[in-house]
């Protein structure tokens, strides 16, 4: 099969890498650069738990051909912050108990960085999270304390409460 | 020690893998790779029931890429199984369901992999096939014909398509129906459901050059794997080592072997590592699903609503193998009695076979089933009798010290407090608030699982602990609990303990994350440890202050005798060079409560150890026209005997609420004709961030005998009750009761177009 180069920023790191045509963005992640972050299940654009930043806007990795993100620039969970800088929403999400297995959470986490980000100082209500949150299929939380999590990372961002 | 005086059980406190999990640095099975990782596929039947005629693998062996093919010819002849030895890794001579593995495949990549599949040859020769699951108990189509020559558990009682009957009777049934006010019978049907975790089963295995294996595998029963890996390899379990990474959630449906046995026996052959992870068509047509039942239930009652008799029956679809489904239908027979005082019952559980895709045990496995049921009932009597369903409850509950179905003696009874709670919370004086609008509630009771858990526990000389344990932390946040036990003990911070990673060949034994029970069996090793601990330390405290024992105890990380301390730190550094260090083996088990044989027939799980009380109330509207349910208000009042860590309990009374509207309302896996007909998460539809409303958690505290700090077990109990809460709401709202789960918006559209005419 006939391979070819995939220029890409990930997290800010630019990454030249030798793909197929038919690869993913997810099966480049996971099974070229080794970053696990982000998670695979459906592979159908059915789940979410695949969800990255293209441009800051979030889409399931698993339907993406890595050869749509040629100079364009991602952001995975692991760019988001680290263990001793989190993201408001990362912070929030541990705060509010709304981690529990954990498997859906960094596509959780994104989704909801793209959607306080398309609507930055407004606090958003409860039900326009559930929206903005509905393509990313949680099992374990029955998804409460998500939406908490996001509603105060949201204040967070907004500046209306110092981040801890 | 009094709740009031704990510094960290009982605290909200942060979960201990929160961090790593919100970052993506916490690794799952699904995450964990090897270098020169070969991954491996499974050729699944395209027939419902058929003798294989020819299986020819060869086009595919030679294909470029392709290191392995497997049949059941290249590997030991095994059957195994929790209640019955029915199941063997491949299919041998015949299919029993579509989906049923017939040859697995290891290749350089997943792509060579499906494209090897593709190339193995198979001829069938179609079997008359049975489907329906009460069909089955009298069809002369046997899904097992060779059943009689299975072992078993001796207390499991079997024949023809029947995997396992169990019974519960009490007083004369007859005579109390004879003279009861009224007797009502109705039938109910529950559907299959998907654990729904969303991490897909995975596994990756590698041999050593002493011929042992390394299974990496996301199972919430590592030691039961481990066992079940030895007895397919034909090998000592001492020389299978499982190690689970994480694991993205699991429910039930990851307790019994499921992909792991498939990469270690393609590892074998190939000498190379292997993985093998499951696609979501297989997960829908061939993993561990809550069965699907038909509950049949005789009720009679006295002028005043109270319970006088019950006969129920339940049949349950195991589906080709009987998987845990013998003890799920047993387990029924408790639910069916409910948290009710009925003086005579006969309740009989069937399991039986048909050709379709093994069930297995779902998160409060028979729970919801046998609950919808029960349930249902309580209401349809109620209004028939003129009764407020809440008045109806609270006539026939349990209270402290009265018997249980199988005659044992109920300890730390809360049901009416449960109740009462809910129903002020749902604001139940208005029923009825508007047409179509309508609220319900429901009730019932769970066990806490026993089995034995241990622990290592070793004081570090920088005074922190380290916990060993073999139980997996599935996402409940147990570990985290458990570990708030410890620190609490020792008189640490929960960020003083550590814990290590669950791996079978270095962690003392544990039942498993199942059953309601790691926090609390943990906790209790966790409880014995410490008291061993405290015994090590105190003795070198002894000598190092010149004070005795019994004037010792821990504060603030000390040992301290009156005026004299010394930190638990300087002890752990005087124990390494005098004693080896201070490390305790704790251990717990939970015996199950003295009951009453002679009810019992044929029952794996006779009585319940710790049993917990609650009940679930809802506010909830339909739509006229199209049948749609929008859930208003979900309250649950639900006895956790202690509350370790409120947050976590929280949790897993939202999550189980959430999977439980997802059962009442709209999952279900279809089959037809013996093919799944909705393989894939759009057409199974899981409720999603819209479908859930926020969920309201009464936590009830009536301590446990058997519990640390009188804990009862919790993960299990919130997904029982949610679709009869519904369907009783659905009825107010309304008029009629759905005995149909699911209770899908079609259903209701229909039942509601067909009163208008
Ligand atoms: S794995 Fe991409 S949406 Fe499910
Ligand atoms: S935390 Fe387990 S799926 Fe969301």
């Amino acid at each position: 099969m006939s391979r070819r180069i995939l220029n890409v920023v990930i997290n800010g790191e630019r990454h030249e890498l030798l793909i197929e045509p038919h690869w993913t963005l997810l099966q480049v992640l996971r099974g070229q650069i080794g970053m696990m972050g982000t998670k695979e299940n459906c592979l159908e654009a059915e789940c979410g738990v695949c969800t990255v930043l293209l441009e800051g806007k979030a889409v399931n990795s698993c339907i993406l051909l890595a050869g749509q993100v040629e100079g364009r620039a991602i952001t995975t969970i692991e760019g988001l912050g680290d263990p001793e800088h989190l993201h408001p929403l990362q912070a929030a999400f541990i705060e509010h108990g709304a981690v529990q297995c954990g498997y859906c959470i960094p596509g959780m986490i994104l989704s909801a960085k793209s959607f306080l980000d398309e609507n930055p100082g407004r606090q958003p209500t409860r039900q326009e999270i559930r929206e903005a949150l509905a393509g990313t299929l949680c099992r374990c939380t029955g998804y409460g304390k998500i939406v908490d999590a996001v509603a105060a990372a949201a204040q967070r961002m907004a500046g209306k409460e110092p981040t801890p | 020690m009094s709740a009031r005086n704990f510094r960290v059980a009982g605290q909200r406190l942060p979960r201990m893998d929160g961090i790593g999990k919100v970052t993506g640095k916490h690794v799952y099975a699904a995450d964990f790779t090897l270098a020169g990782m070969l991954f491996g596929k499974i050729l699944r039947s395209t027939r419902a029931h058929a003798l294989i005629r020819r299986l020819d693998t060869s086009r595919a062996a030679a294909m470029p890429g392709v290191r392995a093919v497997i049949t059941a010819a290249d590997i030991p002849a095994v059957r195994f199984g929790q209640a019955v030895r029915d199941t063997t890794v491949f299919a041998l001579d015949r299919v029993l369901f579509m989906g049923h593995p017939i040859a697995a495949v290891a290749a350089v990549s997943l792509e060579i992999a499906v494209q090897a599949l593709a190339a193995i040859d198979v001829d069938y020769e179609d079997l008359p096939a049975v489907f329906d699951m009460e069909a089955a108990l009298k069809s002369a189509v046997l899904v097992h014909p060779e059943w009689a020559t299975y072992k078993a558990l001796p207390i499991i009682a079997r024949s023809g398509n029947i995997s396992g009957r169990a019974r519960i009777k009490a007083g004369d049934v007859e005579a109390a129906f004879a003279g009861a006010h009224r007797v009502y019978e109705h039938r109910f049907t529950t559907a299959l459901q998907h654990p729904g975790y969303t991490e897909p089963r995975a596994a990756v295995a590698d041999w050593d050059a002493n011929g042992n294996v390394t299974v990496w595998t996301g199972t919430q029963l590592p030691f039961d794997t481990q066992n079940t890996l030895a007895e397919i390899l034909d090998l000592p379990s001492s020389r299978v080592r499982v190690i689970v990474p994480g694991i993205g959630g699991g429910f039930g449906g990851k307790l019994r072997i499921g992909v792991e046995h498939f990469a270690a026996l393609l590892a074998r052959k190939t000498a190379r590592p292997v993985r093998v992870i499951t696609t979501s068509e297989e997960e829908l047509t061939h993993s561990y699903p809550r069965q699907a039942t038909v509950v049949t239930l005789k009720t009679g009652v006295d002028r005043d609503g109270h319970l006088l008799a019950r006969q129920g029956r339940i049949v349950l679809d195991c589906g080709a193998y009987a998987g845990s489904g013998p003890a799920t239908a047993a387990i029924a027979l408790q639910v069916l009695a409910g948290p009710y005082k009925t003086a005579a019952l006969a309740l009989e559980s069937f399991a039986v076979y048909t050709n379709k895709g093994t069930s297995g045990s779902f998160r409060g496995p028979a729970g919801p089933m046998a609950n919808f049921a029960v349930e249902s009932q309580m209401d349809m009597i109620a209004a028939d009798l003129g009764l407020d369903p809440l008045e109806i409850r609270l006539r026939n509950i349990v209270h402290e010290g009265d018997r249980g179905p199988s005659g044992e003696v109920l300890r730390a009874v809360s049901i009416e407090e449960c109740l009462r709670r809910a129903a002020a919370a749902i604001g139940w004086d208005d029923r009825k608030p508007a047409p179509g609008r309508g609220k319900g509630i429901a009730c019932g009771w769970w066990m806490t699982t026993g089995g034995s858990s241990g622990v290592y526990v070793k004081i570090n000389p920088d005074g922190s602990a380290t916990l060993v344990s073999g139980a997996v932390e599935i996402g409940t946040g147990a570990i985290t609990g458990a570990s708030q036990i410890l620190a609490e003990e020792l008189s640490l911070d929960l960020a003083d303990i550590s814990v290590t990673g669950v791996d079978t060949q270095a962690a003392p034994y544990d039942y498993g994350a199942q059953g309601s029970r790691t926090a609390f069996s943990v906790g209790n090793a966790c409880l014995a440890a410490a008291a061993d601990l405290r015994r090590q330390m105190f003795a070198i405290a002894a000598a190092q202050l010149d004070a005795p024992v019994e004037a010792m105890v821990l504060r603030d990380k000390h040992v301290v005798a009156g005026d004299k301390s010394i930190s638990i730190a300087e002890v752990a550094r005087i124990s390494r060079l005098s004693g080896g260090g201070l490390i305790a083996h704790g251990t717990a088990i939970s015996p199950s409560p003295a009951y009453d044989p002679g009810r019992l027939e044929n029952h794996p799980l006779p009585a319940w150890n710790t049993p917990s009380f609650h009940a679930h109330a809802v506010d909830l509207s339909v739509d006229p026209d199209t049948g749609t349910v929008d859930i208003h208000r979900y309250v649950v009042a639900q006895d956790v005997g202690f509350a370790i860590n409120p947050t976590y309990i929280e949790g897993q009374i939202e999550g189980g609420v959430a999977q439980g509207i997802g059962q009442a309302l709209s999952e279900e896996i279809v089959y037809q004709d013996g093919k799944v007909m909705n393989a894939n998460l759009t057409d199974y539809k899981m409720p999603t961030a819209l479908d859930v409303p926020d969920i309201e958690s009464i936590l009830v505290e009536c301590a446990s005998v058997a519990g640390p700090y009188g804990a009862k077990g919790v993960g299990e109990p919130p997904c029982i009750e949610p679709p009869a809460a519904i369907a009783n709401a659905i009825a107010a709202a309304t008029g009629f009761w759905l005995p149909s789960l699911p209770m899908t918006a079609e259903k209701i559209a229909r039942e509601l177009r067909a009163r208008r005419k």
